[in-house]
C-alpha cells in the first residue's frame, strides 16, 4: 500500500465519534434512509472486509457531496471511504440499467445534442413521455435534465478565429456539460482565457468519470481516467496548465479519480498537479500579477452559491476573489451546504425529494435575494437551482467575459 | 490573495480574534481544518474553577503568581472585554449568555454532578445549583425528563445521582412526539425536531401532566432544545410546562456548542470575513522574523496564503494544534513553532490516571510574549507578525484549570485587537 491508500483506509482510525459530520451532513438532515456520514463511513467501514458481504446498503444514500470531510476535526476521508463501499456492492451484485446509463454523461450528451436537440429537448418537455422514463429508467419526472445544445462546443470552437499574435498557451478541459448542453460556457472560457494573452488548446478528452465514480462503476471509471491522462500529459509534461470550467470534473482530474481508484502513477500525478479550476487559475494569475483587470463596472448584485464540489477543492472561493475586482459587482455567499443535486444523485426517481429537500435552504436564499440570475460554478449544481427557484443561473465565467465586455 | 490577518482555527479563540481584526476593517480569512472545538464543548463559558470565590479576582491573583499563564499574557482587561465581545455576538443572536464574570455557577451535569463554569446560555439559566430545590425546604421537586431515543442521557441516574448532593431530583421518560424521522437520534436531529412548534408543543403537554401531579418547580432536559431559536424555545416550553425548564449540556456534539459557533459565525460574516473550513494549515515559511506565507492542505496541491499577520488558534492537544510524532516527539502542527513541552516522554504523565494534578502534556503549547508572540526556547521571538491564542499557548492546562473558553476569549480577543 503506498501512503496516500494507507492515509485513506487508516483515517478512519482518526475518528473519534464526535459526530460533527453527522450533525453538518445535508442528507441526514432531510431523511432516515441515509443514517449519517460516521456510521456508514468509519463506522460501518470496520465491517467491510473483502470477500465478505457489505454490511450496509444505505451507503448508497450518500450523496457524495463531501460535507463531511470539509467539517470533520479530525481529517478522516469520509466520503471516499463511501464511494468505495458503493462501489464494492456495484462489484457484487452488477449495476442497475438506470445508473449505467445516467453515469454516462457522454453518451448521452452525444446522442442529444447537435442539430436535432430542438427535437429532444421538446420530446423531454413532454409531461407522459417525462413519466414514461420514469417508469422505465427511475429517473424522476420532475428532475432537472438540461436542454441538449443544437452545436456542440467543439465544432464553434474549430469554427473560432483564435487571437494573434500570443506567447502563452493553455489547455481547457470542457468536459461534458460544455460540450454537448451549455458550450456559451466554454466561450467565455475561451474568450476570458485569449483575452489574458493564452493560446487556448482543446486536445481530445473524454467525461472524467465523476458519473460512473459516484455510481459505483469503478472499472469503467479507470477507463476513461487513463484516456484522459494519456491526452493530458503531453501537455502537462510541457508546463502547459489544464484549466476547466465544471469544478466537479477538474476536483475528479485532480484527486477523486486518483484516490478512489488508487492510481498513483508519475503521469496520473503529473496531471493531477497541472490541473486547476478556472478560476482558481484566474486567481494565481492575478497573485502573480498577470491578470487583465481592465473591467467595465457591472453595477449588479447576484447571489453566488460555491457548491460542494468546488469547496472540496479546499482552494477557497476564487470566483468572490476574481470577480470582486469588478468595479460595481457584488455577490452574496449563499452558505448553504448543497444544492441537493450530487451529480446524478437528485435526477434518481427515489432520490428526487431527497435533493429538493437539501436544496431547500438554498433555494430559500437564491429567491430571497431579489435577482434575477444566480451563479455557480458547476452545472448540475446550476440546472437544480434554476430547478427549484425558477430563476436563471450562470456559470461565473460568463459575467468575468461579460465584465470584459467580451 | 492578501489578507491583512490570516487565522487559523475556527474555535472560540480563532473566532473572535478573525472578529476583532475584521470589525477594525483588516481583510481576515479563517482557515481551519474542520470545525472547531465549541462543538465539542458545552457551549458554557468557563473562566476559572476557583470553587465559591470571585473567578476574577482569582486570575488577578494568578496573573501575578503566574506571569507567563495566558490570561496574565492577556491582561485581565482581555479577559473582561473578551468574555463581553463573545456575550455580544450570542446576544446579536438572540441567544444570550448569564452569569457574571465575579461568581462561578455549579450547573448539573448529564451524569447528575455539578460542575463550575461561569456563563451560560439562558436555556441553562434556571439550572444554577443555587436554586435547585434541596431535599425537604418545601418546594416543588426538580424533575430530569429526557427520551428513552436519546443514547447518553439517563434521567433516572441524573436525578439519583443529585439526590446524593441533596437536591430533590425525581425522573420521567418523555413520549417521542408524533415525527417523520425512524431512526436513532443524535442530539442533533432532536434539537431540528424541537425547532418544529407542534413537536415541542407536544413535549409542553406531557410535562404539563408531570408537572400536575408531580408539583414540580424545575425540569432539566438535555441540552437539544432547539438548533435555530433555542431561546424561544425554551419559552415556548416553559409556559406549556408551568415550570422553569432548563438545559443539561450532553456529549459532542454539543447543541449549545453549535449555535455559540453561529453566533460567532454570524458575527465574524457580519464584519465582512471570509471563512475557510477543510483547510488544514502544516506548513509556513519565514524569512527571518516575518511570517511569509502558509500552505494549507488541498487537492493535488497545496494552498498558498499570504498575510500582513497571523493568528495561530490551532489547540492544544485535544483541539489538535499539538501532536505526537511518530517519533514520540511533540510538534505545533501548523507553523512548526517550538513547543514549552515536558522534557522526556517519560514525564508527559502523572503516575495516576486521574490526578488531581492533572497531566504535565496537557500544559504543553507555544510560549508566548506578552503581545503573544511565539517564543523560542532561549525567549526570542520567532516571528514578529504572529499571535498566539487559546490553548495552543503553553503554561497551562485549560481544561483541568477550568479556563477553557476563558483563556481562549482572552487571548483570542487580544489577539484580535492588538
Amino acid at each position: 500500500m503506498n501512503h496516500i491508500e494507507i492515509s485513506l483506509t487508516q483515517s478512519l482510525d482518526h475518528c473519534i465519534k464526535c459526530n460533527v459530520c453527522t450533525s453538518a451532513c445535508p442528507v441526514a438532515a432531510v431523511t432516515d434512509k441515509f443514517p449519517g456520514p460516521k456510521y456508514v463511513g468509519p463506522q460501518a467501514q470496520r465491517f467491510r472486509h473483502a470477500g465478505q458481504p457489505v454490511p450496509d446498503d444505505s451507503v448508497d444514500y450518500c450523496s457524495g457531496c463531501r460535507v463531511c470531510n470539509e467539517v470533520c476535526p479530525t481529517g478522516v476521508k469520509i466520503v471516499e471511504l463511501n464511494a468505495r463501499a458503493r462501489a464494492q456492492i456495484v462489484a457484487e451484485r452488477g449495476m442497475p440499467l438506470r445508473n449505467r446509463i445516467i453515469a454516462r454523461a457522454g453518451v448521452v450528451g452525444r446522442l442529444s445534442s447537435g442539430p436535432h436537440a430542438p427535437l429532444v429537448n421538446f420530446g423531454l418537455s413532454l409531461t407522459p413521455l417525462r413519466w414514461g422514463i420514469e417508469q422505465v429508467m427511475q429517473i424522476h419526472h420532475d428532475a432537472p435534465l438540461p436542454p441538449a445544445s443544437s452545436y456542440t462546443f467543439r465544432s464553434w470552437f474549430k469554427k473560432h478565429q483564435p487571437v494573434a499574435g500570443v506567447r502563452k498557451q493553455v489547455v481547457y478541459y470542457h468536459g461534458c456539460s460544455t460540450q454537448y448542453y451549455e458550450p456559451r460556457v466554454g466561450q467565455a472560457a475561451v474568450a476570458v482565457l485569449e483575452r489574458n494573452g493564452y493560446e487556448v488548446i482543446i486536445p481530445k478528452q473524454g467525461c472524467c468519470g465523476l458519473p460512473l465514480l459516484s455510481n459505483g462503476d469503478f472499472p469503467a471509471a479507470k477507463g476513461r481516467h487513463m484516456y484522459n491522462v494519456e491526452h493530458l500529459l503531453p501537455y502537462v509534461r510541457r508546463g502547459i496548465p489544464v484549466v476547466g470550467t465544471s469544478t466537479s470534473c477538474t476536483l475528479t482530474l485532480k484527486e477523486e479519480a486518483p484516490e478512489l481508484l488508487d492510481l498513483h502513477s508519475q503521469d496520473v500525478r503529473a496531471v493531477a498537479a497541472g490541473t486547476y479550476d478556472i478560476f482558481e487559475f484566474l486567481r494565481n494569475l492575478y497573485e502573480a500579477g498577470e491578470l487583465d483587470t481592465n473591467f467595465l463596472p457591472i453595477q449588479r448584485e447576484f447571489p453566488y452559491h460555491p457548491p460542494c464540489q468546488l469547496r472540496a477543492h479546499r482552494v477557497g472561493l476564487p470566483v468572490l476573489d476574481v470577480l470582486g475586482l469588478v468595479p460595481g459587482l457584488h455577490l452574496n455567499e449563499s452558505h448553504a451546504e448543497c444544492c441537493g443535486i450530487a451529480g446524478t444523485y437528485g435526477m434518481k426517481k427515489e432520490k428526487y425529494q431527497i435533493g429538493m429537500d437539501v436544496g431547500a435552504k438554498l433555494f430559500t436564499f437564491v429567491k430571497a435575494a431579489d435577482s434575477d440570475l444566480a451563479l455557480c460554478d458547476s452545472e448540475t449544481c446550476r440546472w437544480q437551482i434554476s430547478h427549484g427557484t425558477g430563476i436563471a443561473t450562470k456559470h461565473p465565467i460568463e459575467i468575468l467575459a461579460q465584465a470584459y465586455g467580451l | 490573495m492578501n489578507y491583512d490577518t490570516i487565522v487559523i482555527g475556527a474555535g472560540i479563540a480563532g473566532m473572535l480574534a478573525a472578529i476583532g481584526r475584521a470589525e477594525a476593517g483588516e481583510r481576515v480569512l479563517s482557515l481551519s481544518k474542520g470545525h472547531g472545538t465549541t462543538h465539542w464543548a458545552t457551549g458554557c463559558l468557563d473562566l476559572f474553577d476557583i470553587g465559591n470565590a470571585d473567578p476574577l479576582a482569582g486570575i488577578e491573583s494568578l496573573i501575578v503568581h503566574h506571569p507567563d499563564h495566558p490570561y496574565a499574557l492577556a491582561g485581565i482587561d482581555a479577559v473582561e472585554s473578551g468574555a463581553e465581545r463573545l456575550r455580544a455576538a450570542c446576544e446579536a443572536g438572540g441567544y444570550p449568555l448569564v452569569g457574571s464574570l465575579r461568581r462561578n455557577l455549579q450547573m448539573p451535569t448529564a451524569v447528575g454532578t455539578l460542575r463550575t463554569t461561569c456563563l451560560v446560555p439562558v436555556t441553562m439559566a434556571a439550572g444554577d445549583a443555587r436554586q435547585l430545590p434541596r431535599q425537604g425546604d418545601g418546594r416543588g421537586p426538580l424533575l430530569i425528563a429526557g427520551f428513552h431515543e436519546l443514547r447518553d442521557f439517563f434521567p433516572p441516574m441524573v436525578a439519583a445521582n443529585l439526590r446524593t448532593l441533596g437536591f430533590a431530583a425525581e425522573a420521567a421518560y418523555l413520549q417521542m412526539p408524533p415525527h417523520d424521522r425512524t431512526l436513532d437520534f443524535s442530539t442533533v436531529s432532536l434539537a431540528r425536531l424541537f425547532d418544529q412548534p407542534a413537536f415541542r408543543a407536544d413535549v409542553g403537554r406531557q410535562l404539563r401532566q408531570l408537572v400536575q401531579h408531580g408539583t414540580y418547580s424545575r425540569i432539566g432536559m438535555p441540552a437539544v432544545l432547539g438548533l435555530a431559536n433555542a431561546t424561544q424555545v425554551v419559552s415556548h416550553i416553559q409556559s406549556a410546562a408551568g415550570a422553569l425548564i432548563f438545559e443539561i449540556p450532553t456529549l459532542p456534539v454539543s447543541v449549545p456548542g453549535i449555535r455559540l459557533y453561529c453566533a460567532l459565525e454570524a458575527a465574524l460574516l457580519r464584519a465582512g470575513g471570509r471563512i475557510q473550513v477543510g483547510s488544514f494549515v502544516q506548513r509556513a515559511e519565514g524569512k527571518g522574523r516575518r511570517l511569509e506565507a502558509i500552505y494549507s492542505e488541498a487537492a493535488a496541491r497545496e494552498q498558498r496564503h499570504y498575510a500582513a499577520r497571523y493568528v495561530l488558534a490551532t489547540g492544544g492537544i485535544a483541539g489538535g494544534g499539538v501532536r505526537a510524532d511518530h517519533a514520540g516527539a511533540l510538534v505545533e502542527t501548523a507553523f512548526g513553532l517550538p513547543l514549552r513541552t515536558p522534557n522526556a516522554r517519560t514525564d508527559w504523565f502523572a503516575v495516576r490516571f486521574l490526578s488531581r494534578s492533572g497531566h504535565p502534556v496537557f500544559r504543553t503549547g507555544v510560549a508566548a510574549d506578552a503581545g503573544l508572540r511565539p517564543l523560542d526556547a532561549m525567549g526570542h521571538v520567532v516571528y514578529e507578525n504572529v499571535a498566539v491564542a487559546g490553548s495552543a499557548l503553553a503554561g497551562c492546562d485549560p481544561i483541568r484549570e477550568g479556563a477553557l473558553e476563558g483563556v481562549a476569549a482572552a487571548t483570542g480577543w487580544k489577539a484580535g485587537r492588538l
